[in-house]
């Protein structure tokens, strides 16, 4: 591991964060963080001066609750961490667009497409959808579609192959 | 009908088909000039190498309809074109095409031309705040402060001639260049003048007032069919002007070669170096990017003007000693 | 009908005239149609006098809810989708897109199908770089070097159509490989460019590199500082010419990027000169991946075993590509299945715009033109 990586994990630690290694090979990422609303923006704050950037802001809906994602990537070295952060009973969620104004838009995005509340953030308008769309939140699912937070994970010990029906040779 | 009458008749018609076929032909050789630049063919379609073309596009000028858009000022609107188109004429009054075709012989013929074009900026102010839009009046403010300021080095640049010369008629401007063109003792006043000319028809790359890319069109935004081709046909005749003062001034004005051509040799050389300048100022549109607003006025006021006073006193100092 | 009409109230009501805060300033709507907001991108201005004062995006004119579209589609029917968010450079979205299946389901892509992708998505790259050459020096008022990057462009296109069968939208590459293998042909005609490539830089350094209005037009114009990149999450050329050497290509190495030898060019001032340069040296590095690429490329397969019908596993994914504009993310969260249960689609261009109304506060509008000229901007992708 990058010694700046360490340091921010530590960091992270101590802010009493637990951050969990994952198989970059398999998913993408190297760190998967589970988060609670309140730890956030020490979060953000701890990102951005150990020099992480904010890859985006984006939303996904299941039960019990929306969950907000973050990706954080650093321009120095390959080190991409998803923090998962679920919504609060009252639809909100604290803005981090002061910290890293790039949020500013992926914040007003998600509140397009899901409805969530940022406080604190400085113009919620509508940014993607028209105006006159403000309560169409098109991304949240329906009751039957809807999947549990634990339904979209890894499995604990990854074993699971893709399916193989019909093999193709090109 | 007294003959001086009817001279003036045919006189004024015959400059304002020249103001079109002027029109006409550079539109042509621009789209050209600008095709092979790009290295592309260019107009090909109507008539051989696409000739035809201009005239096809004035057709469909002229069939397009002026709208007149919602709250603007509507008389001041459809003046705005004529009291563009207007005073380009009048300078091709005075021009002298040759030894004597020259519709009218006035002493102070140079400072009339002068005077005339530059109502031109009158008619773009109004242009552009009748048209009730702010990407016209944007246009408008700056093609005001462009064509005042650089009126002043165009003009510095003029009377270092006047000084020579000591004659503001052009006939007499062209007589005095009997051994010498102008341009080979006063080559900084040719520069700057022609820079100036640039800028005062609002050719790239000083083409602040239409600069599309950031004001759409400038001060004809909401112009269409006639209302536009007349602002077209008024710069068009604006460049010739210049480019014809400028090959007075400097160029030796109809002076060349001998050539058989009887009293039409004057008018073949005085044609050649306009065309040859105009040339120059299509060349210079398709190949240079634009300068800032601000960059145009610190060109002008900074350099253009202090190289010009310079200029102006050492010619001065010069006659004197002379 | 009263609907529409109850719609067009609402939509007047937004119009800003009324709370201007200054009475000094205006406002200036840039757009949706303009010429140089390429496509449908509109810039709400307040402006005291030529200066801009708060410049304010407005996005969503074209809007087509690619991310709802992936949540309804089987995965594979999607893949036409990737290639129609940016157009001018679809075929890293293409890549991103696959390698982010080919990821998450464990699937082996054979050597030349990955060298073939890097060919043609490096080819996608310089066409992307010609497109914007030739339209930041139309918005900065020069209409001639449109015209020959535009010749370029062309070349490199009826390669790509030859071998992708399209000219702009690309959907060329399939999970476990590319749909098409190339022939001795494209190799030719390929190495054929490299070489004319290589001759026409010295035009672009005639006509544009070295020409005085061009520098006086751009030089500390829009300066984008590493700390603010960094707050607003820029990539590419635009964070590239802030100097940072952050390229996905280089920092988490896909597909066979790690065989090439190739440099990262950067900027120093971050200006818009900067970005120029740089994009203008990425095509020289593209040539060299290229001309790396074709020296390597194997034999072999171009298609490997894919399952034709796909259950993915349940988790999450994410896969970088480094595309024209910068960063390109796609994070995928899977239910199990064939369809996407989300896919949230990290578009570089979106980022990039967001610098816009703290870079360009105080500007000149000619400035800002300059500035959101040198950002290579493409509305659709932002929009999505």
């Amino acid at each position: 591991m990058h010694p700046a990586t360490e340091k921010l994990v530590s960091a992270l630690q101590d802010l009493s964060i637990s951050v969990e290694a994952c198989d970059y090979q398999q998913r993408g990422y190297h760190f998967e963080i589970d988060l609670e609303a309140d730890k956030l923006r020490p979060l953000a704050e701890c990102m951005l001066a150990r020099e992480m950037f904010l890859g985006f802001v984006g939303g996904l809906h299941v039960k019990p609750a929306v969950e907000i994602i973050y990706q954080f990537a650093s321009f120095e070295r390959a080190c991409r961490i998803v923090v998962r952060v679920p919504v609060a009973g009252d639809n909100s969620m604290p803005t981090i667009s002061d910290i890293f104004q790039g949020a500013n838009w992926h914040e007003r995005e998600t509140r397009d497409f899901y409805g969530v509340n940022f406080t604190d953030h400085p113009n919620l308008k509508p940014l993607i959808l028209a105006e006159e769309d403000v309560d169409l939140k098109p991304l949240l699912k329906k009751d039957e579609d809807l999947k549990g937070a634990t339904e979209v994970r890894w499995a604990v010990p990854v074993e699971e192959k893709p399916e193989v029906e019909k093999a193709e040779q090109g | 009908m007294p003959p001086e009458l009817l001279r003036m008749i045919i006189a004024a018609v015959l400059v304002v088909a020249f103001v079109f076929l002027n029109a006409m032909i550079l539109g042509y050789m621009e789209r050209k000039v600008s095709a092979h630049i790009q290295r592309r063919p260019g107009l090909m379609e109507v008539g051989p190498h696409g000739v035809l073309q201009l005239i096809v596009d004035g057709l469909k000028l002229i069939g397009k309809q002026l709208v007149v858009p919602e709250g603007s000022n509507k008389f001041l609107f459809r003046l705005a074109p004529v009291l563009s188109f207007a005073p380009c004429v009048l300078p091709f009054v005075v021009l002298p095409f040759a030894r004597k075709l020259q519709i009218v012989s006035m002493d102070i013929s140079l400072i009339f031309i002068l005077a005339m074009t530059s109502i031109n900026v009158i008619a773009i102010l109004v242009a552009g705040w009748a048209s009730n839009n702010k990407y016209s009046l944007f246009g408008t403010f700056r093609s005001v402060a462009q064509a005042v300021s650089y009126e002043i080095p165009m003009l510095l640049s003029i009377l270092s001639i006047i000084l020579i010369t000591s004659t503001f008629s052009l006939q007499g401007i062209i007589a005095a260049q009997k051994y010498y063109w102008f341009i080979l003792i006063q080559p900084l006043a040719f520069i700057i003048y022609f820079i100036s000319g640039l800028a005062e028809t609002n050719r790239a790359p000083f083409d602040m007032p239409e600069a599309e890319s950031e004001l759409t069109a400038g001060f004809h935004t909401e112009y269409s069919g006639m209302g536009f081709s007349f602002f077209f046909l008024a710069e068009y005749a604006n460049m010739f002007t210049v480019c014809s003062i400028a090959t007075v001034l400097f160029l030796g004005g109809w002076k060349g070669i001998p050539l058989p051509l009887g009293d039409y040799t004057g008018i073949f050389w005085f044609m050649l170096k306009v065309y040859g300048l105009l040339f120059v100022m299509i060349w210079v549109r398709w190949t240079y990017p634009r300068v800032r607003f601000d960059q145009l006025m610190t060109f002008c006021w900074k350099y253009l003007i202090p190289f010009s006073l310079a200029n102006l006193l050492i010619t001065a100092v010069l006659v004197k000693l002379i | 009908m009263e609907n529409l009409a109850e719609n067009r109230t609402a939509y007047t009501d937004l119009e800003p005239a009324t709370d201007i805060p200054n009475e000094n300033h205006y406002y200036l709507n840039m757009g949706p149609q303009h010429p140089s907001t390429h496509g449908v991108l509109r810039v709400l201005l307040e402006m005291d006098g030529e200066y801009v004062v708060d410049p304010q995006p407005v996005l969503g004119y074209g809007h087509r809810m690619q991310e709802k579209m992936a949540e309804h589609k089987n995965w594979m029917a999607f893949m036409p989708n990737t290639g129609r968010m940016d157009y001018a450079a679809a075929l890293p979205y293409n890549h991103g897109y696959v390698a982010l299946f080919e990821r998450l389901c464990g699937i082996e892509v054979p050597a030349r199908a990955e060298y073939i992708r890097v060919i043609t998505s490096e080819l996608n790259r310089i066409v992307s770089h010609h497109l914007w050459i030739g339209a930041m020096l139309l918005d900065m008022g020069a209409f001639t070097p449109i015209l020959y990057t535009f010749d370029d462009r062309e070349q490199v296109l009826d390669i790509l159509e030859d071998v992708t069968g399209s000219r702009l939208t690309y959907c060329y590459f399939r999970v476990g490989g590319v749909c098409k293998d190339i022939d001795d042909k494209f190799v030719e005609k390929t190495r054929a460019f490299i070489k004319r490539q290589r001759e026409r830089f010295d035009i672009y350094n005639k006509l544009v590199t070295g020409n005085i209005i061009f520098i006086k037009r751009t030089e500390g114009v829009g300066v984008i500082s590493p700390d603010m990149a960094r707050r607003y999450g820029v990539t590419g050329p635009v964070l590239r010419g802030s100097g940072i050497a952050y390229d996905v290509r280089k920092n988490e190495p896909y597909s066979v990027y790690p065989n090439f030898d190739f440099e990262i060019p950067v900027g120093r001032n971050g200006d818009s000169y900067d970005r120029y340069m740089v994009r203008l040296l990425e095509i020289e590095q593209s040539l060299r991946i290229i001309e790396q690429a074709l020296d390597q490329l194997p034999e072999g397969s171009f298609l490997g075993k894919a399952p034709k019908k796909m259950k993915m596993p349940t988790g999450d994914c994410s896969f970088s590509v480094e595309a024209a504009r910068g960063e390109l993310t796609y994070y995928l969260v899977s239910g199990g299945g064939d369809i996407p249960y989300r896919l949230k689609i990290r578009v570089p261009s979106y980022s990039n715009l967001s610098v816009l109304p703290e870079l360009c506060q105080g500007m000149l509008l000619s400035d800002l033109v300059a500035a959101m000229g040198s950002m290579d901007l493409v509305i659709p992708e932002i929009d999505r």
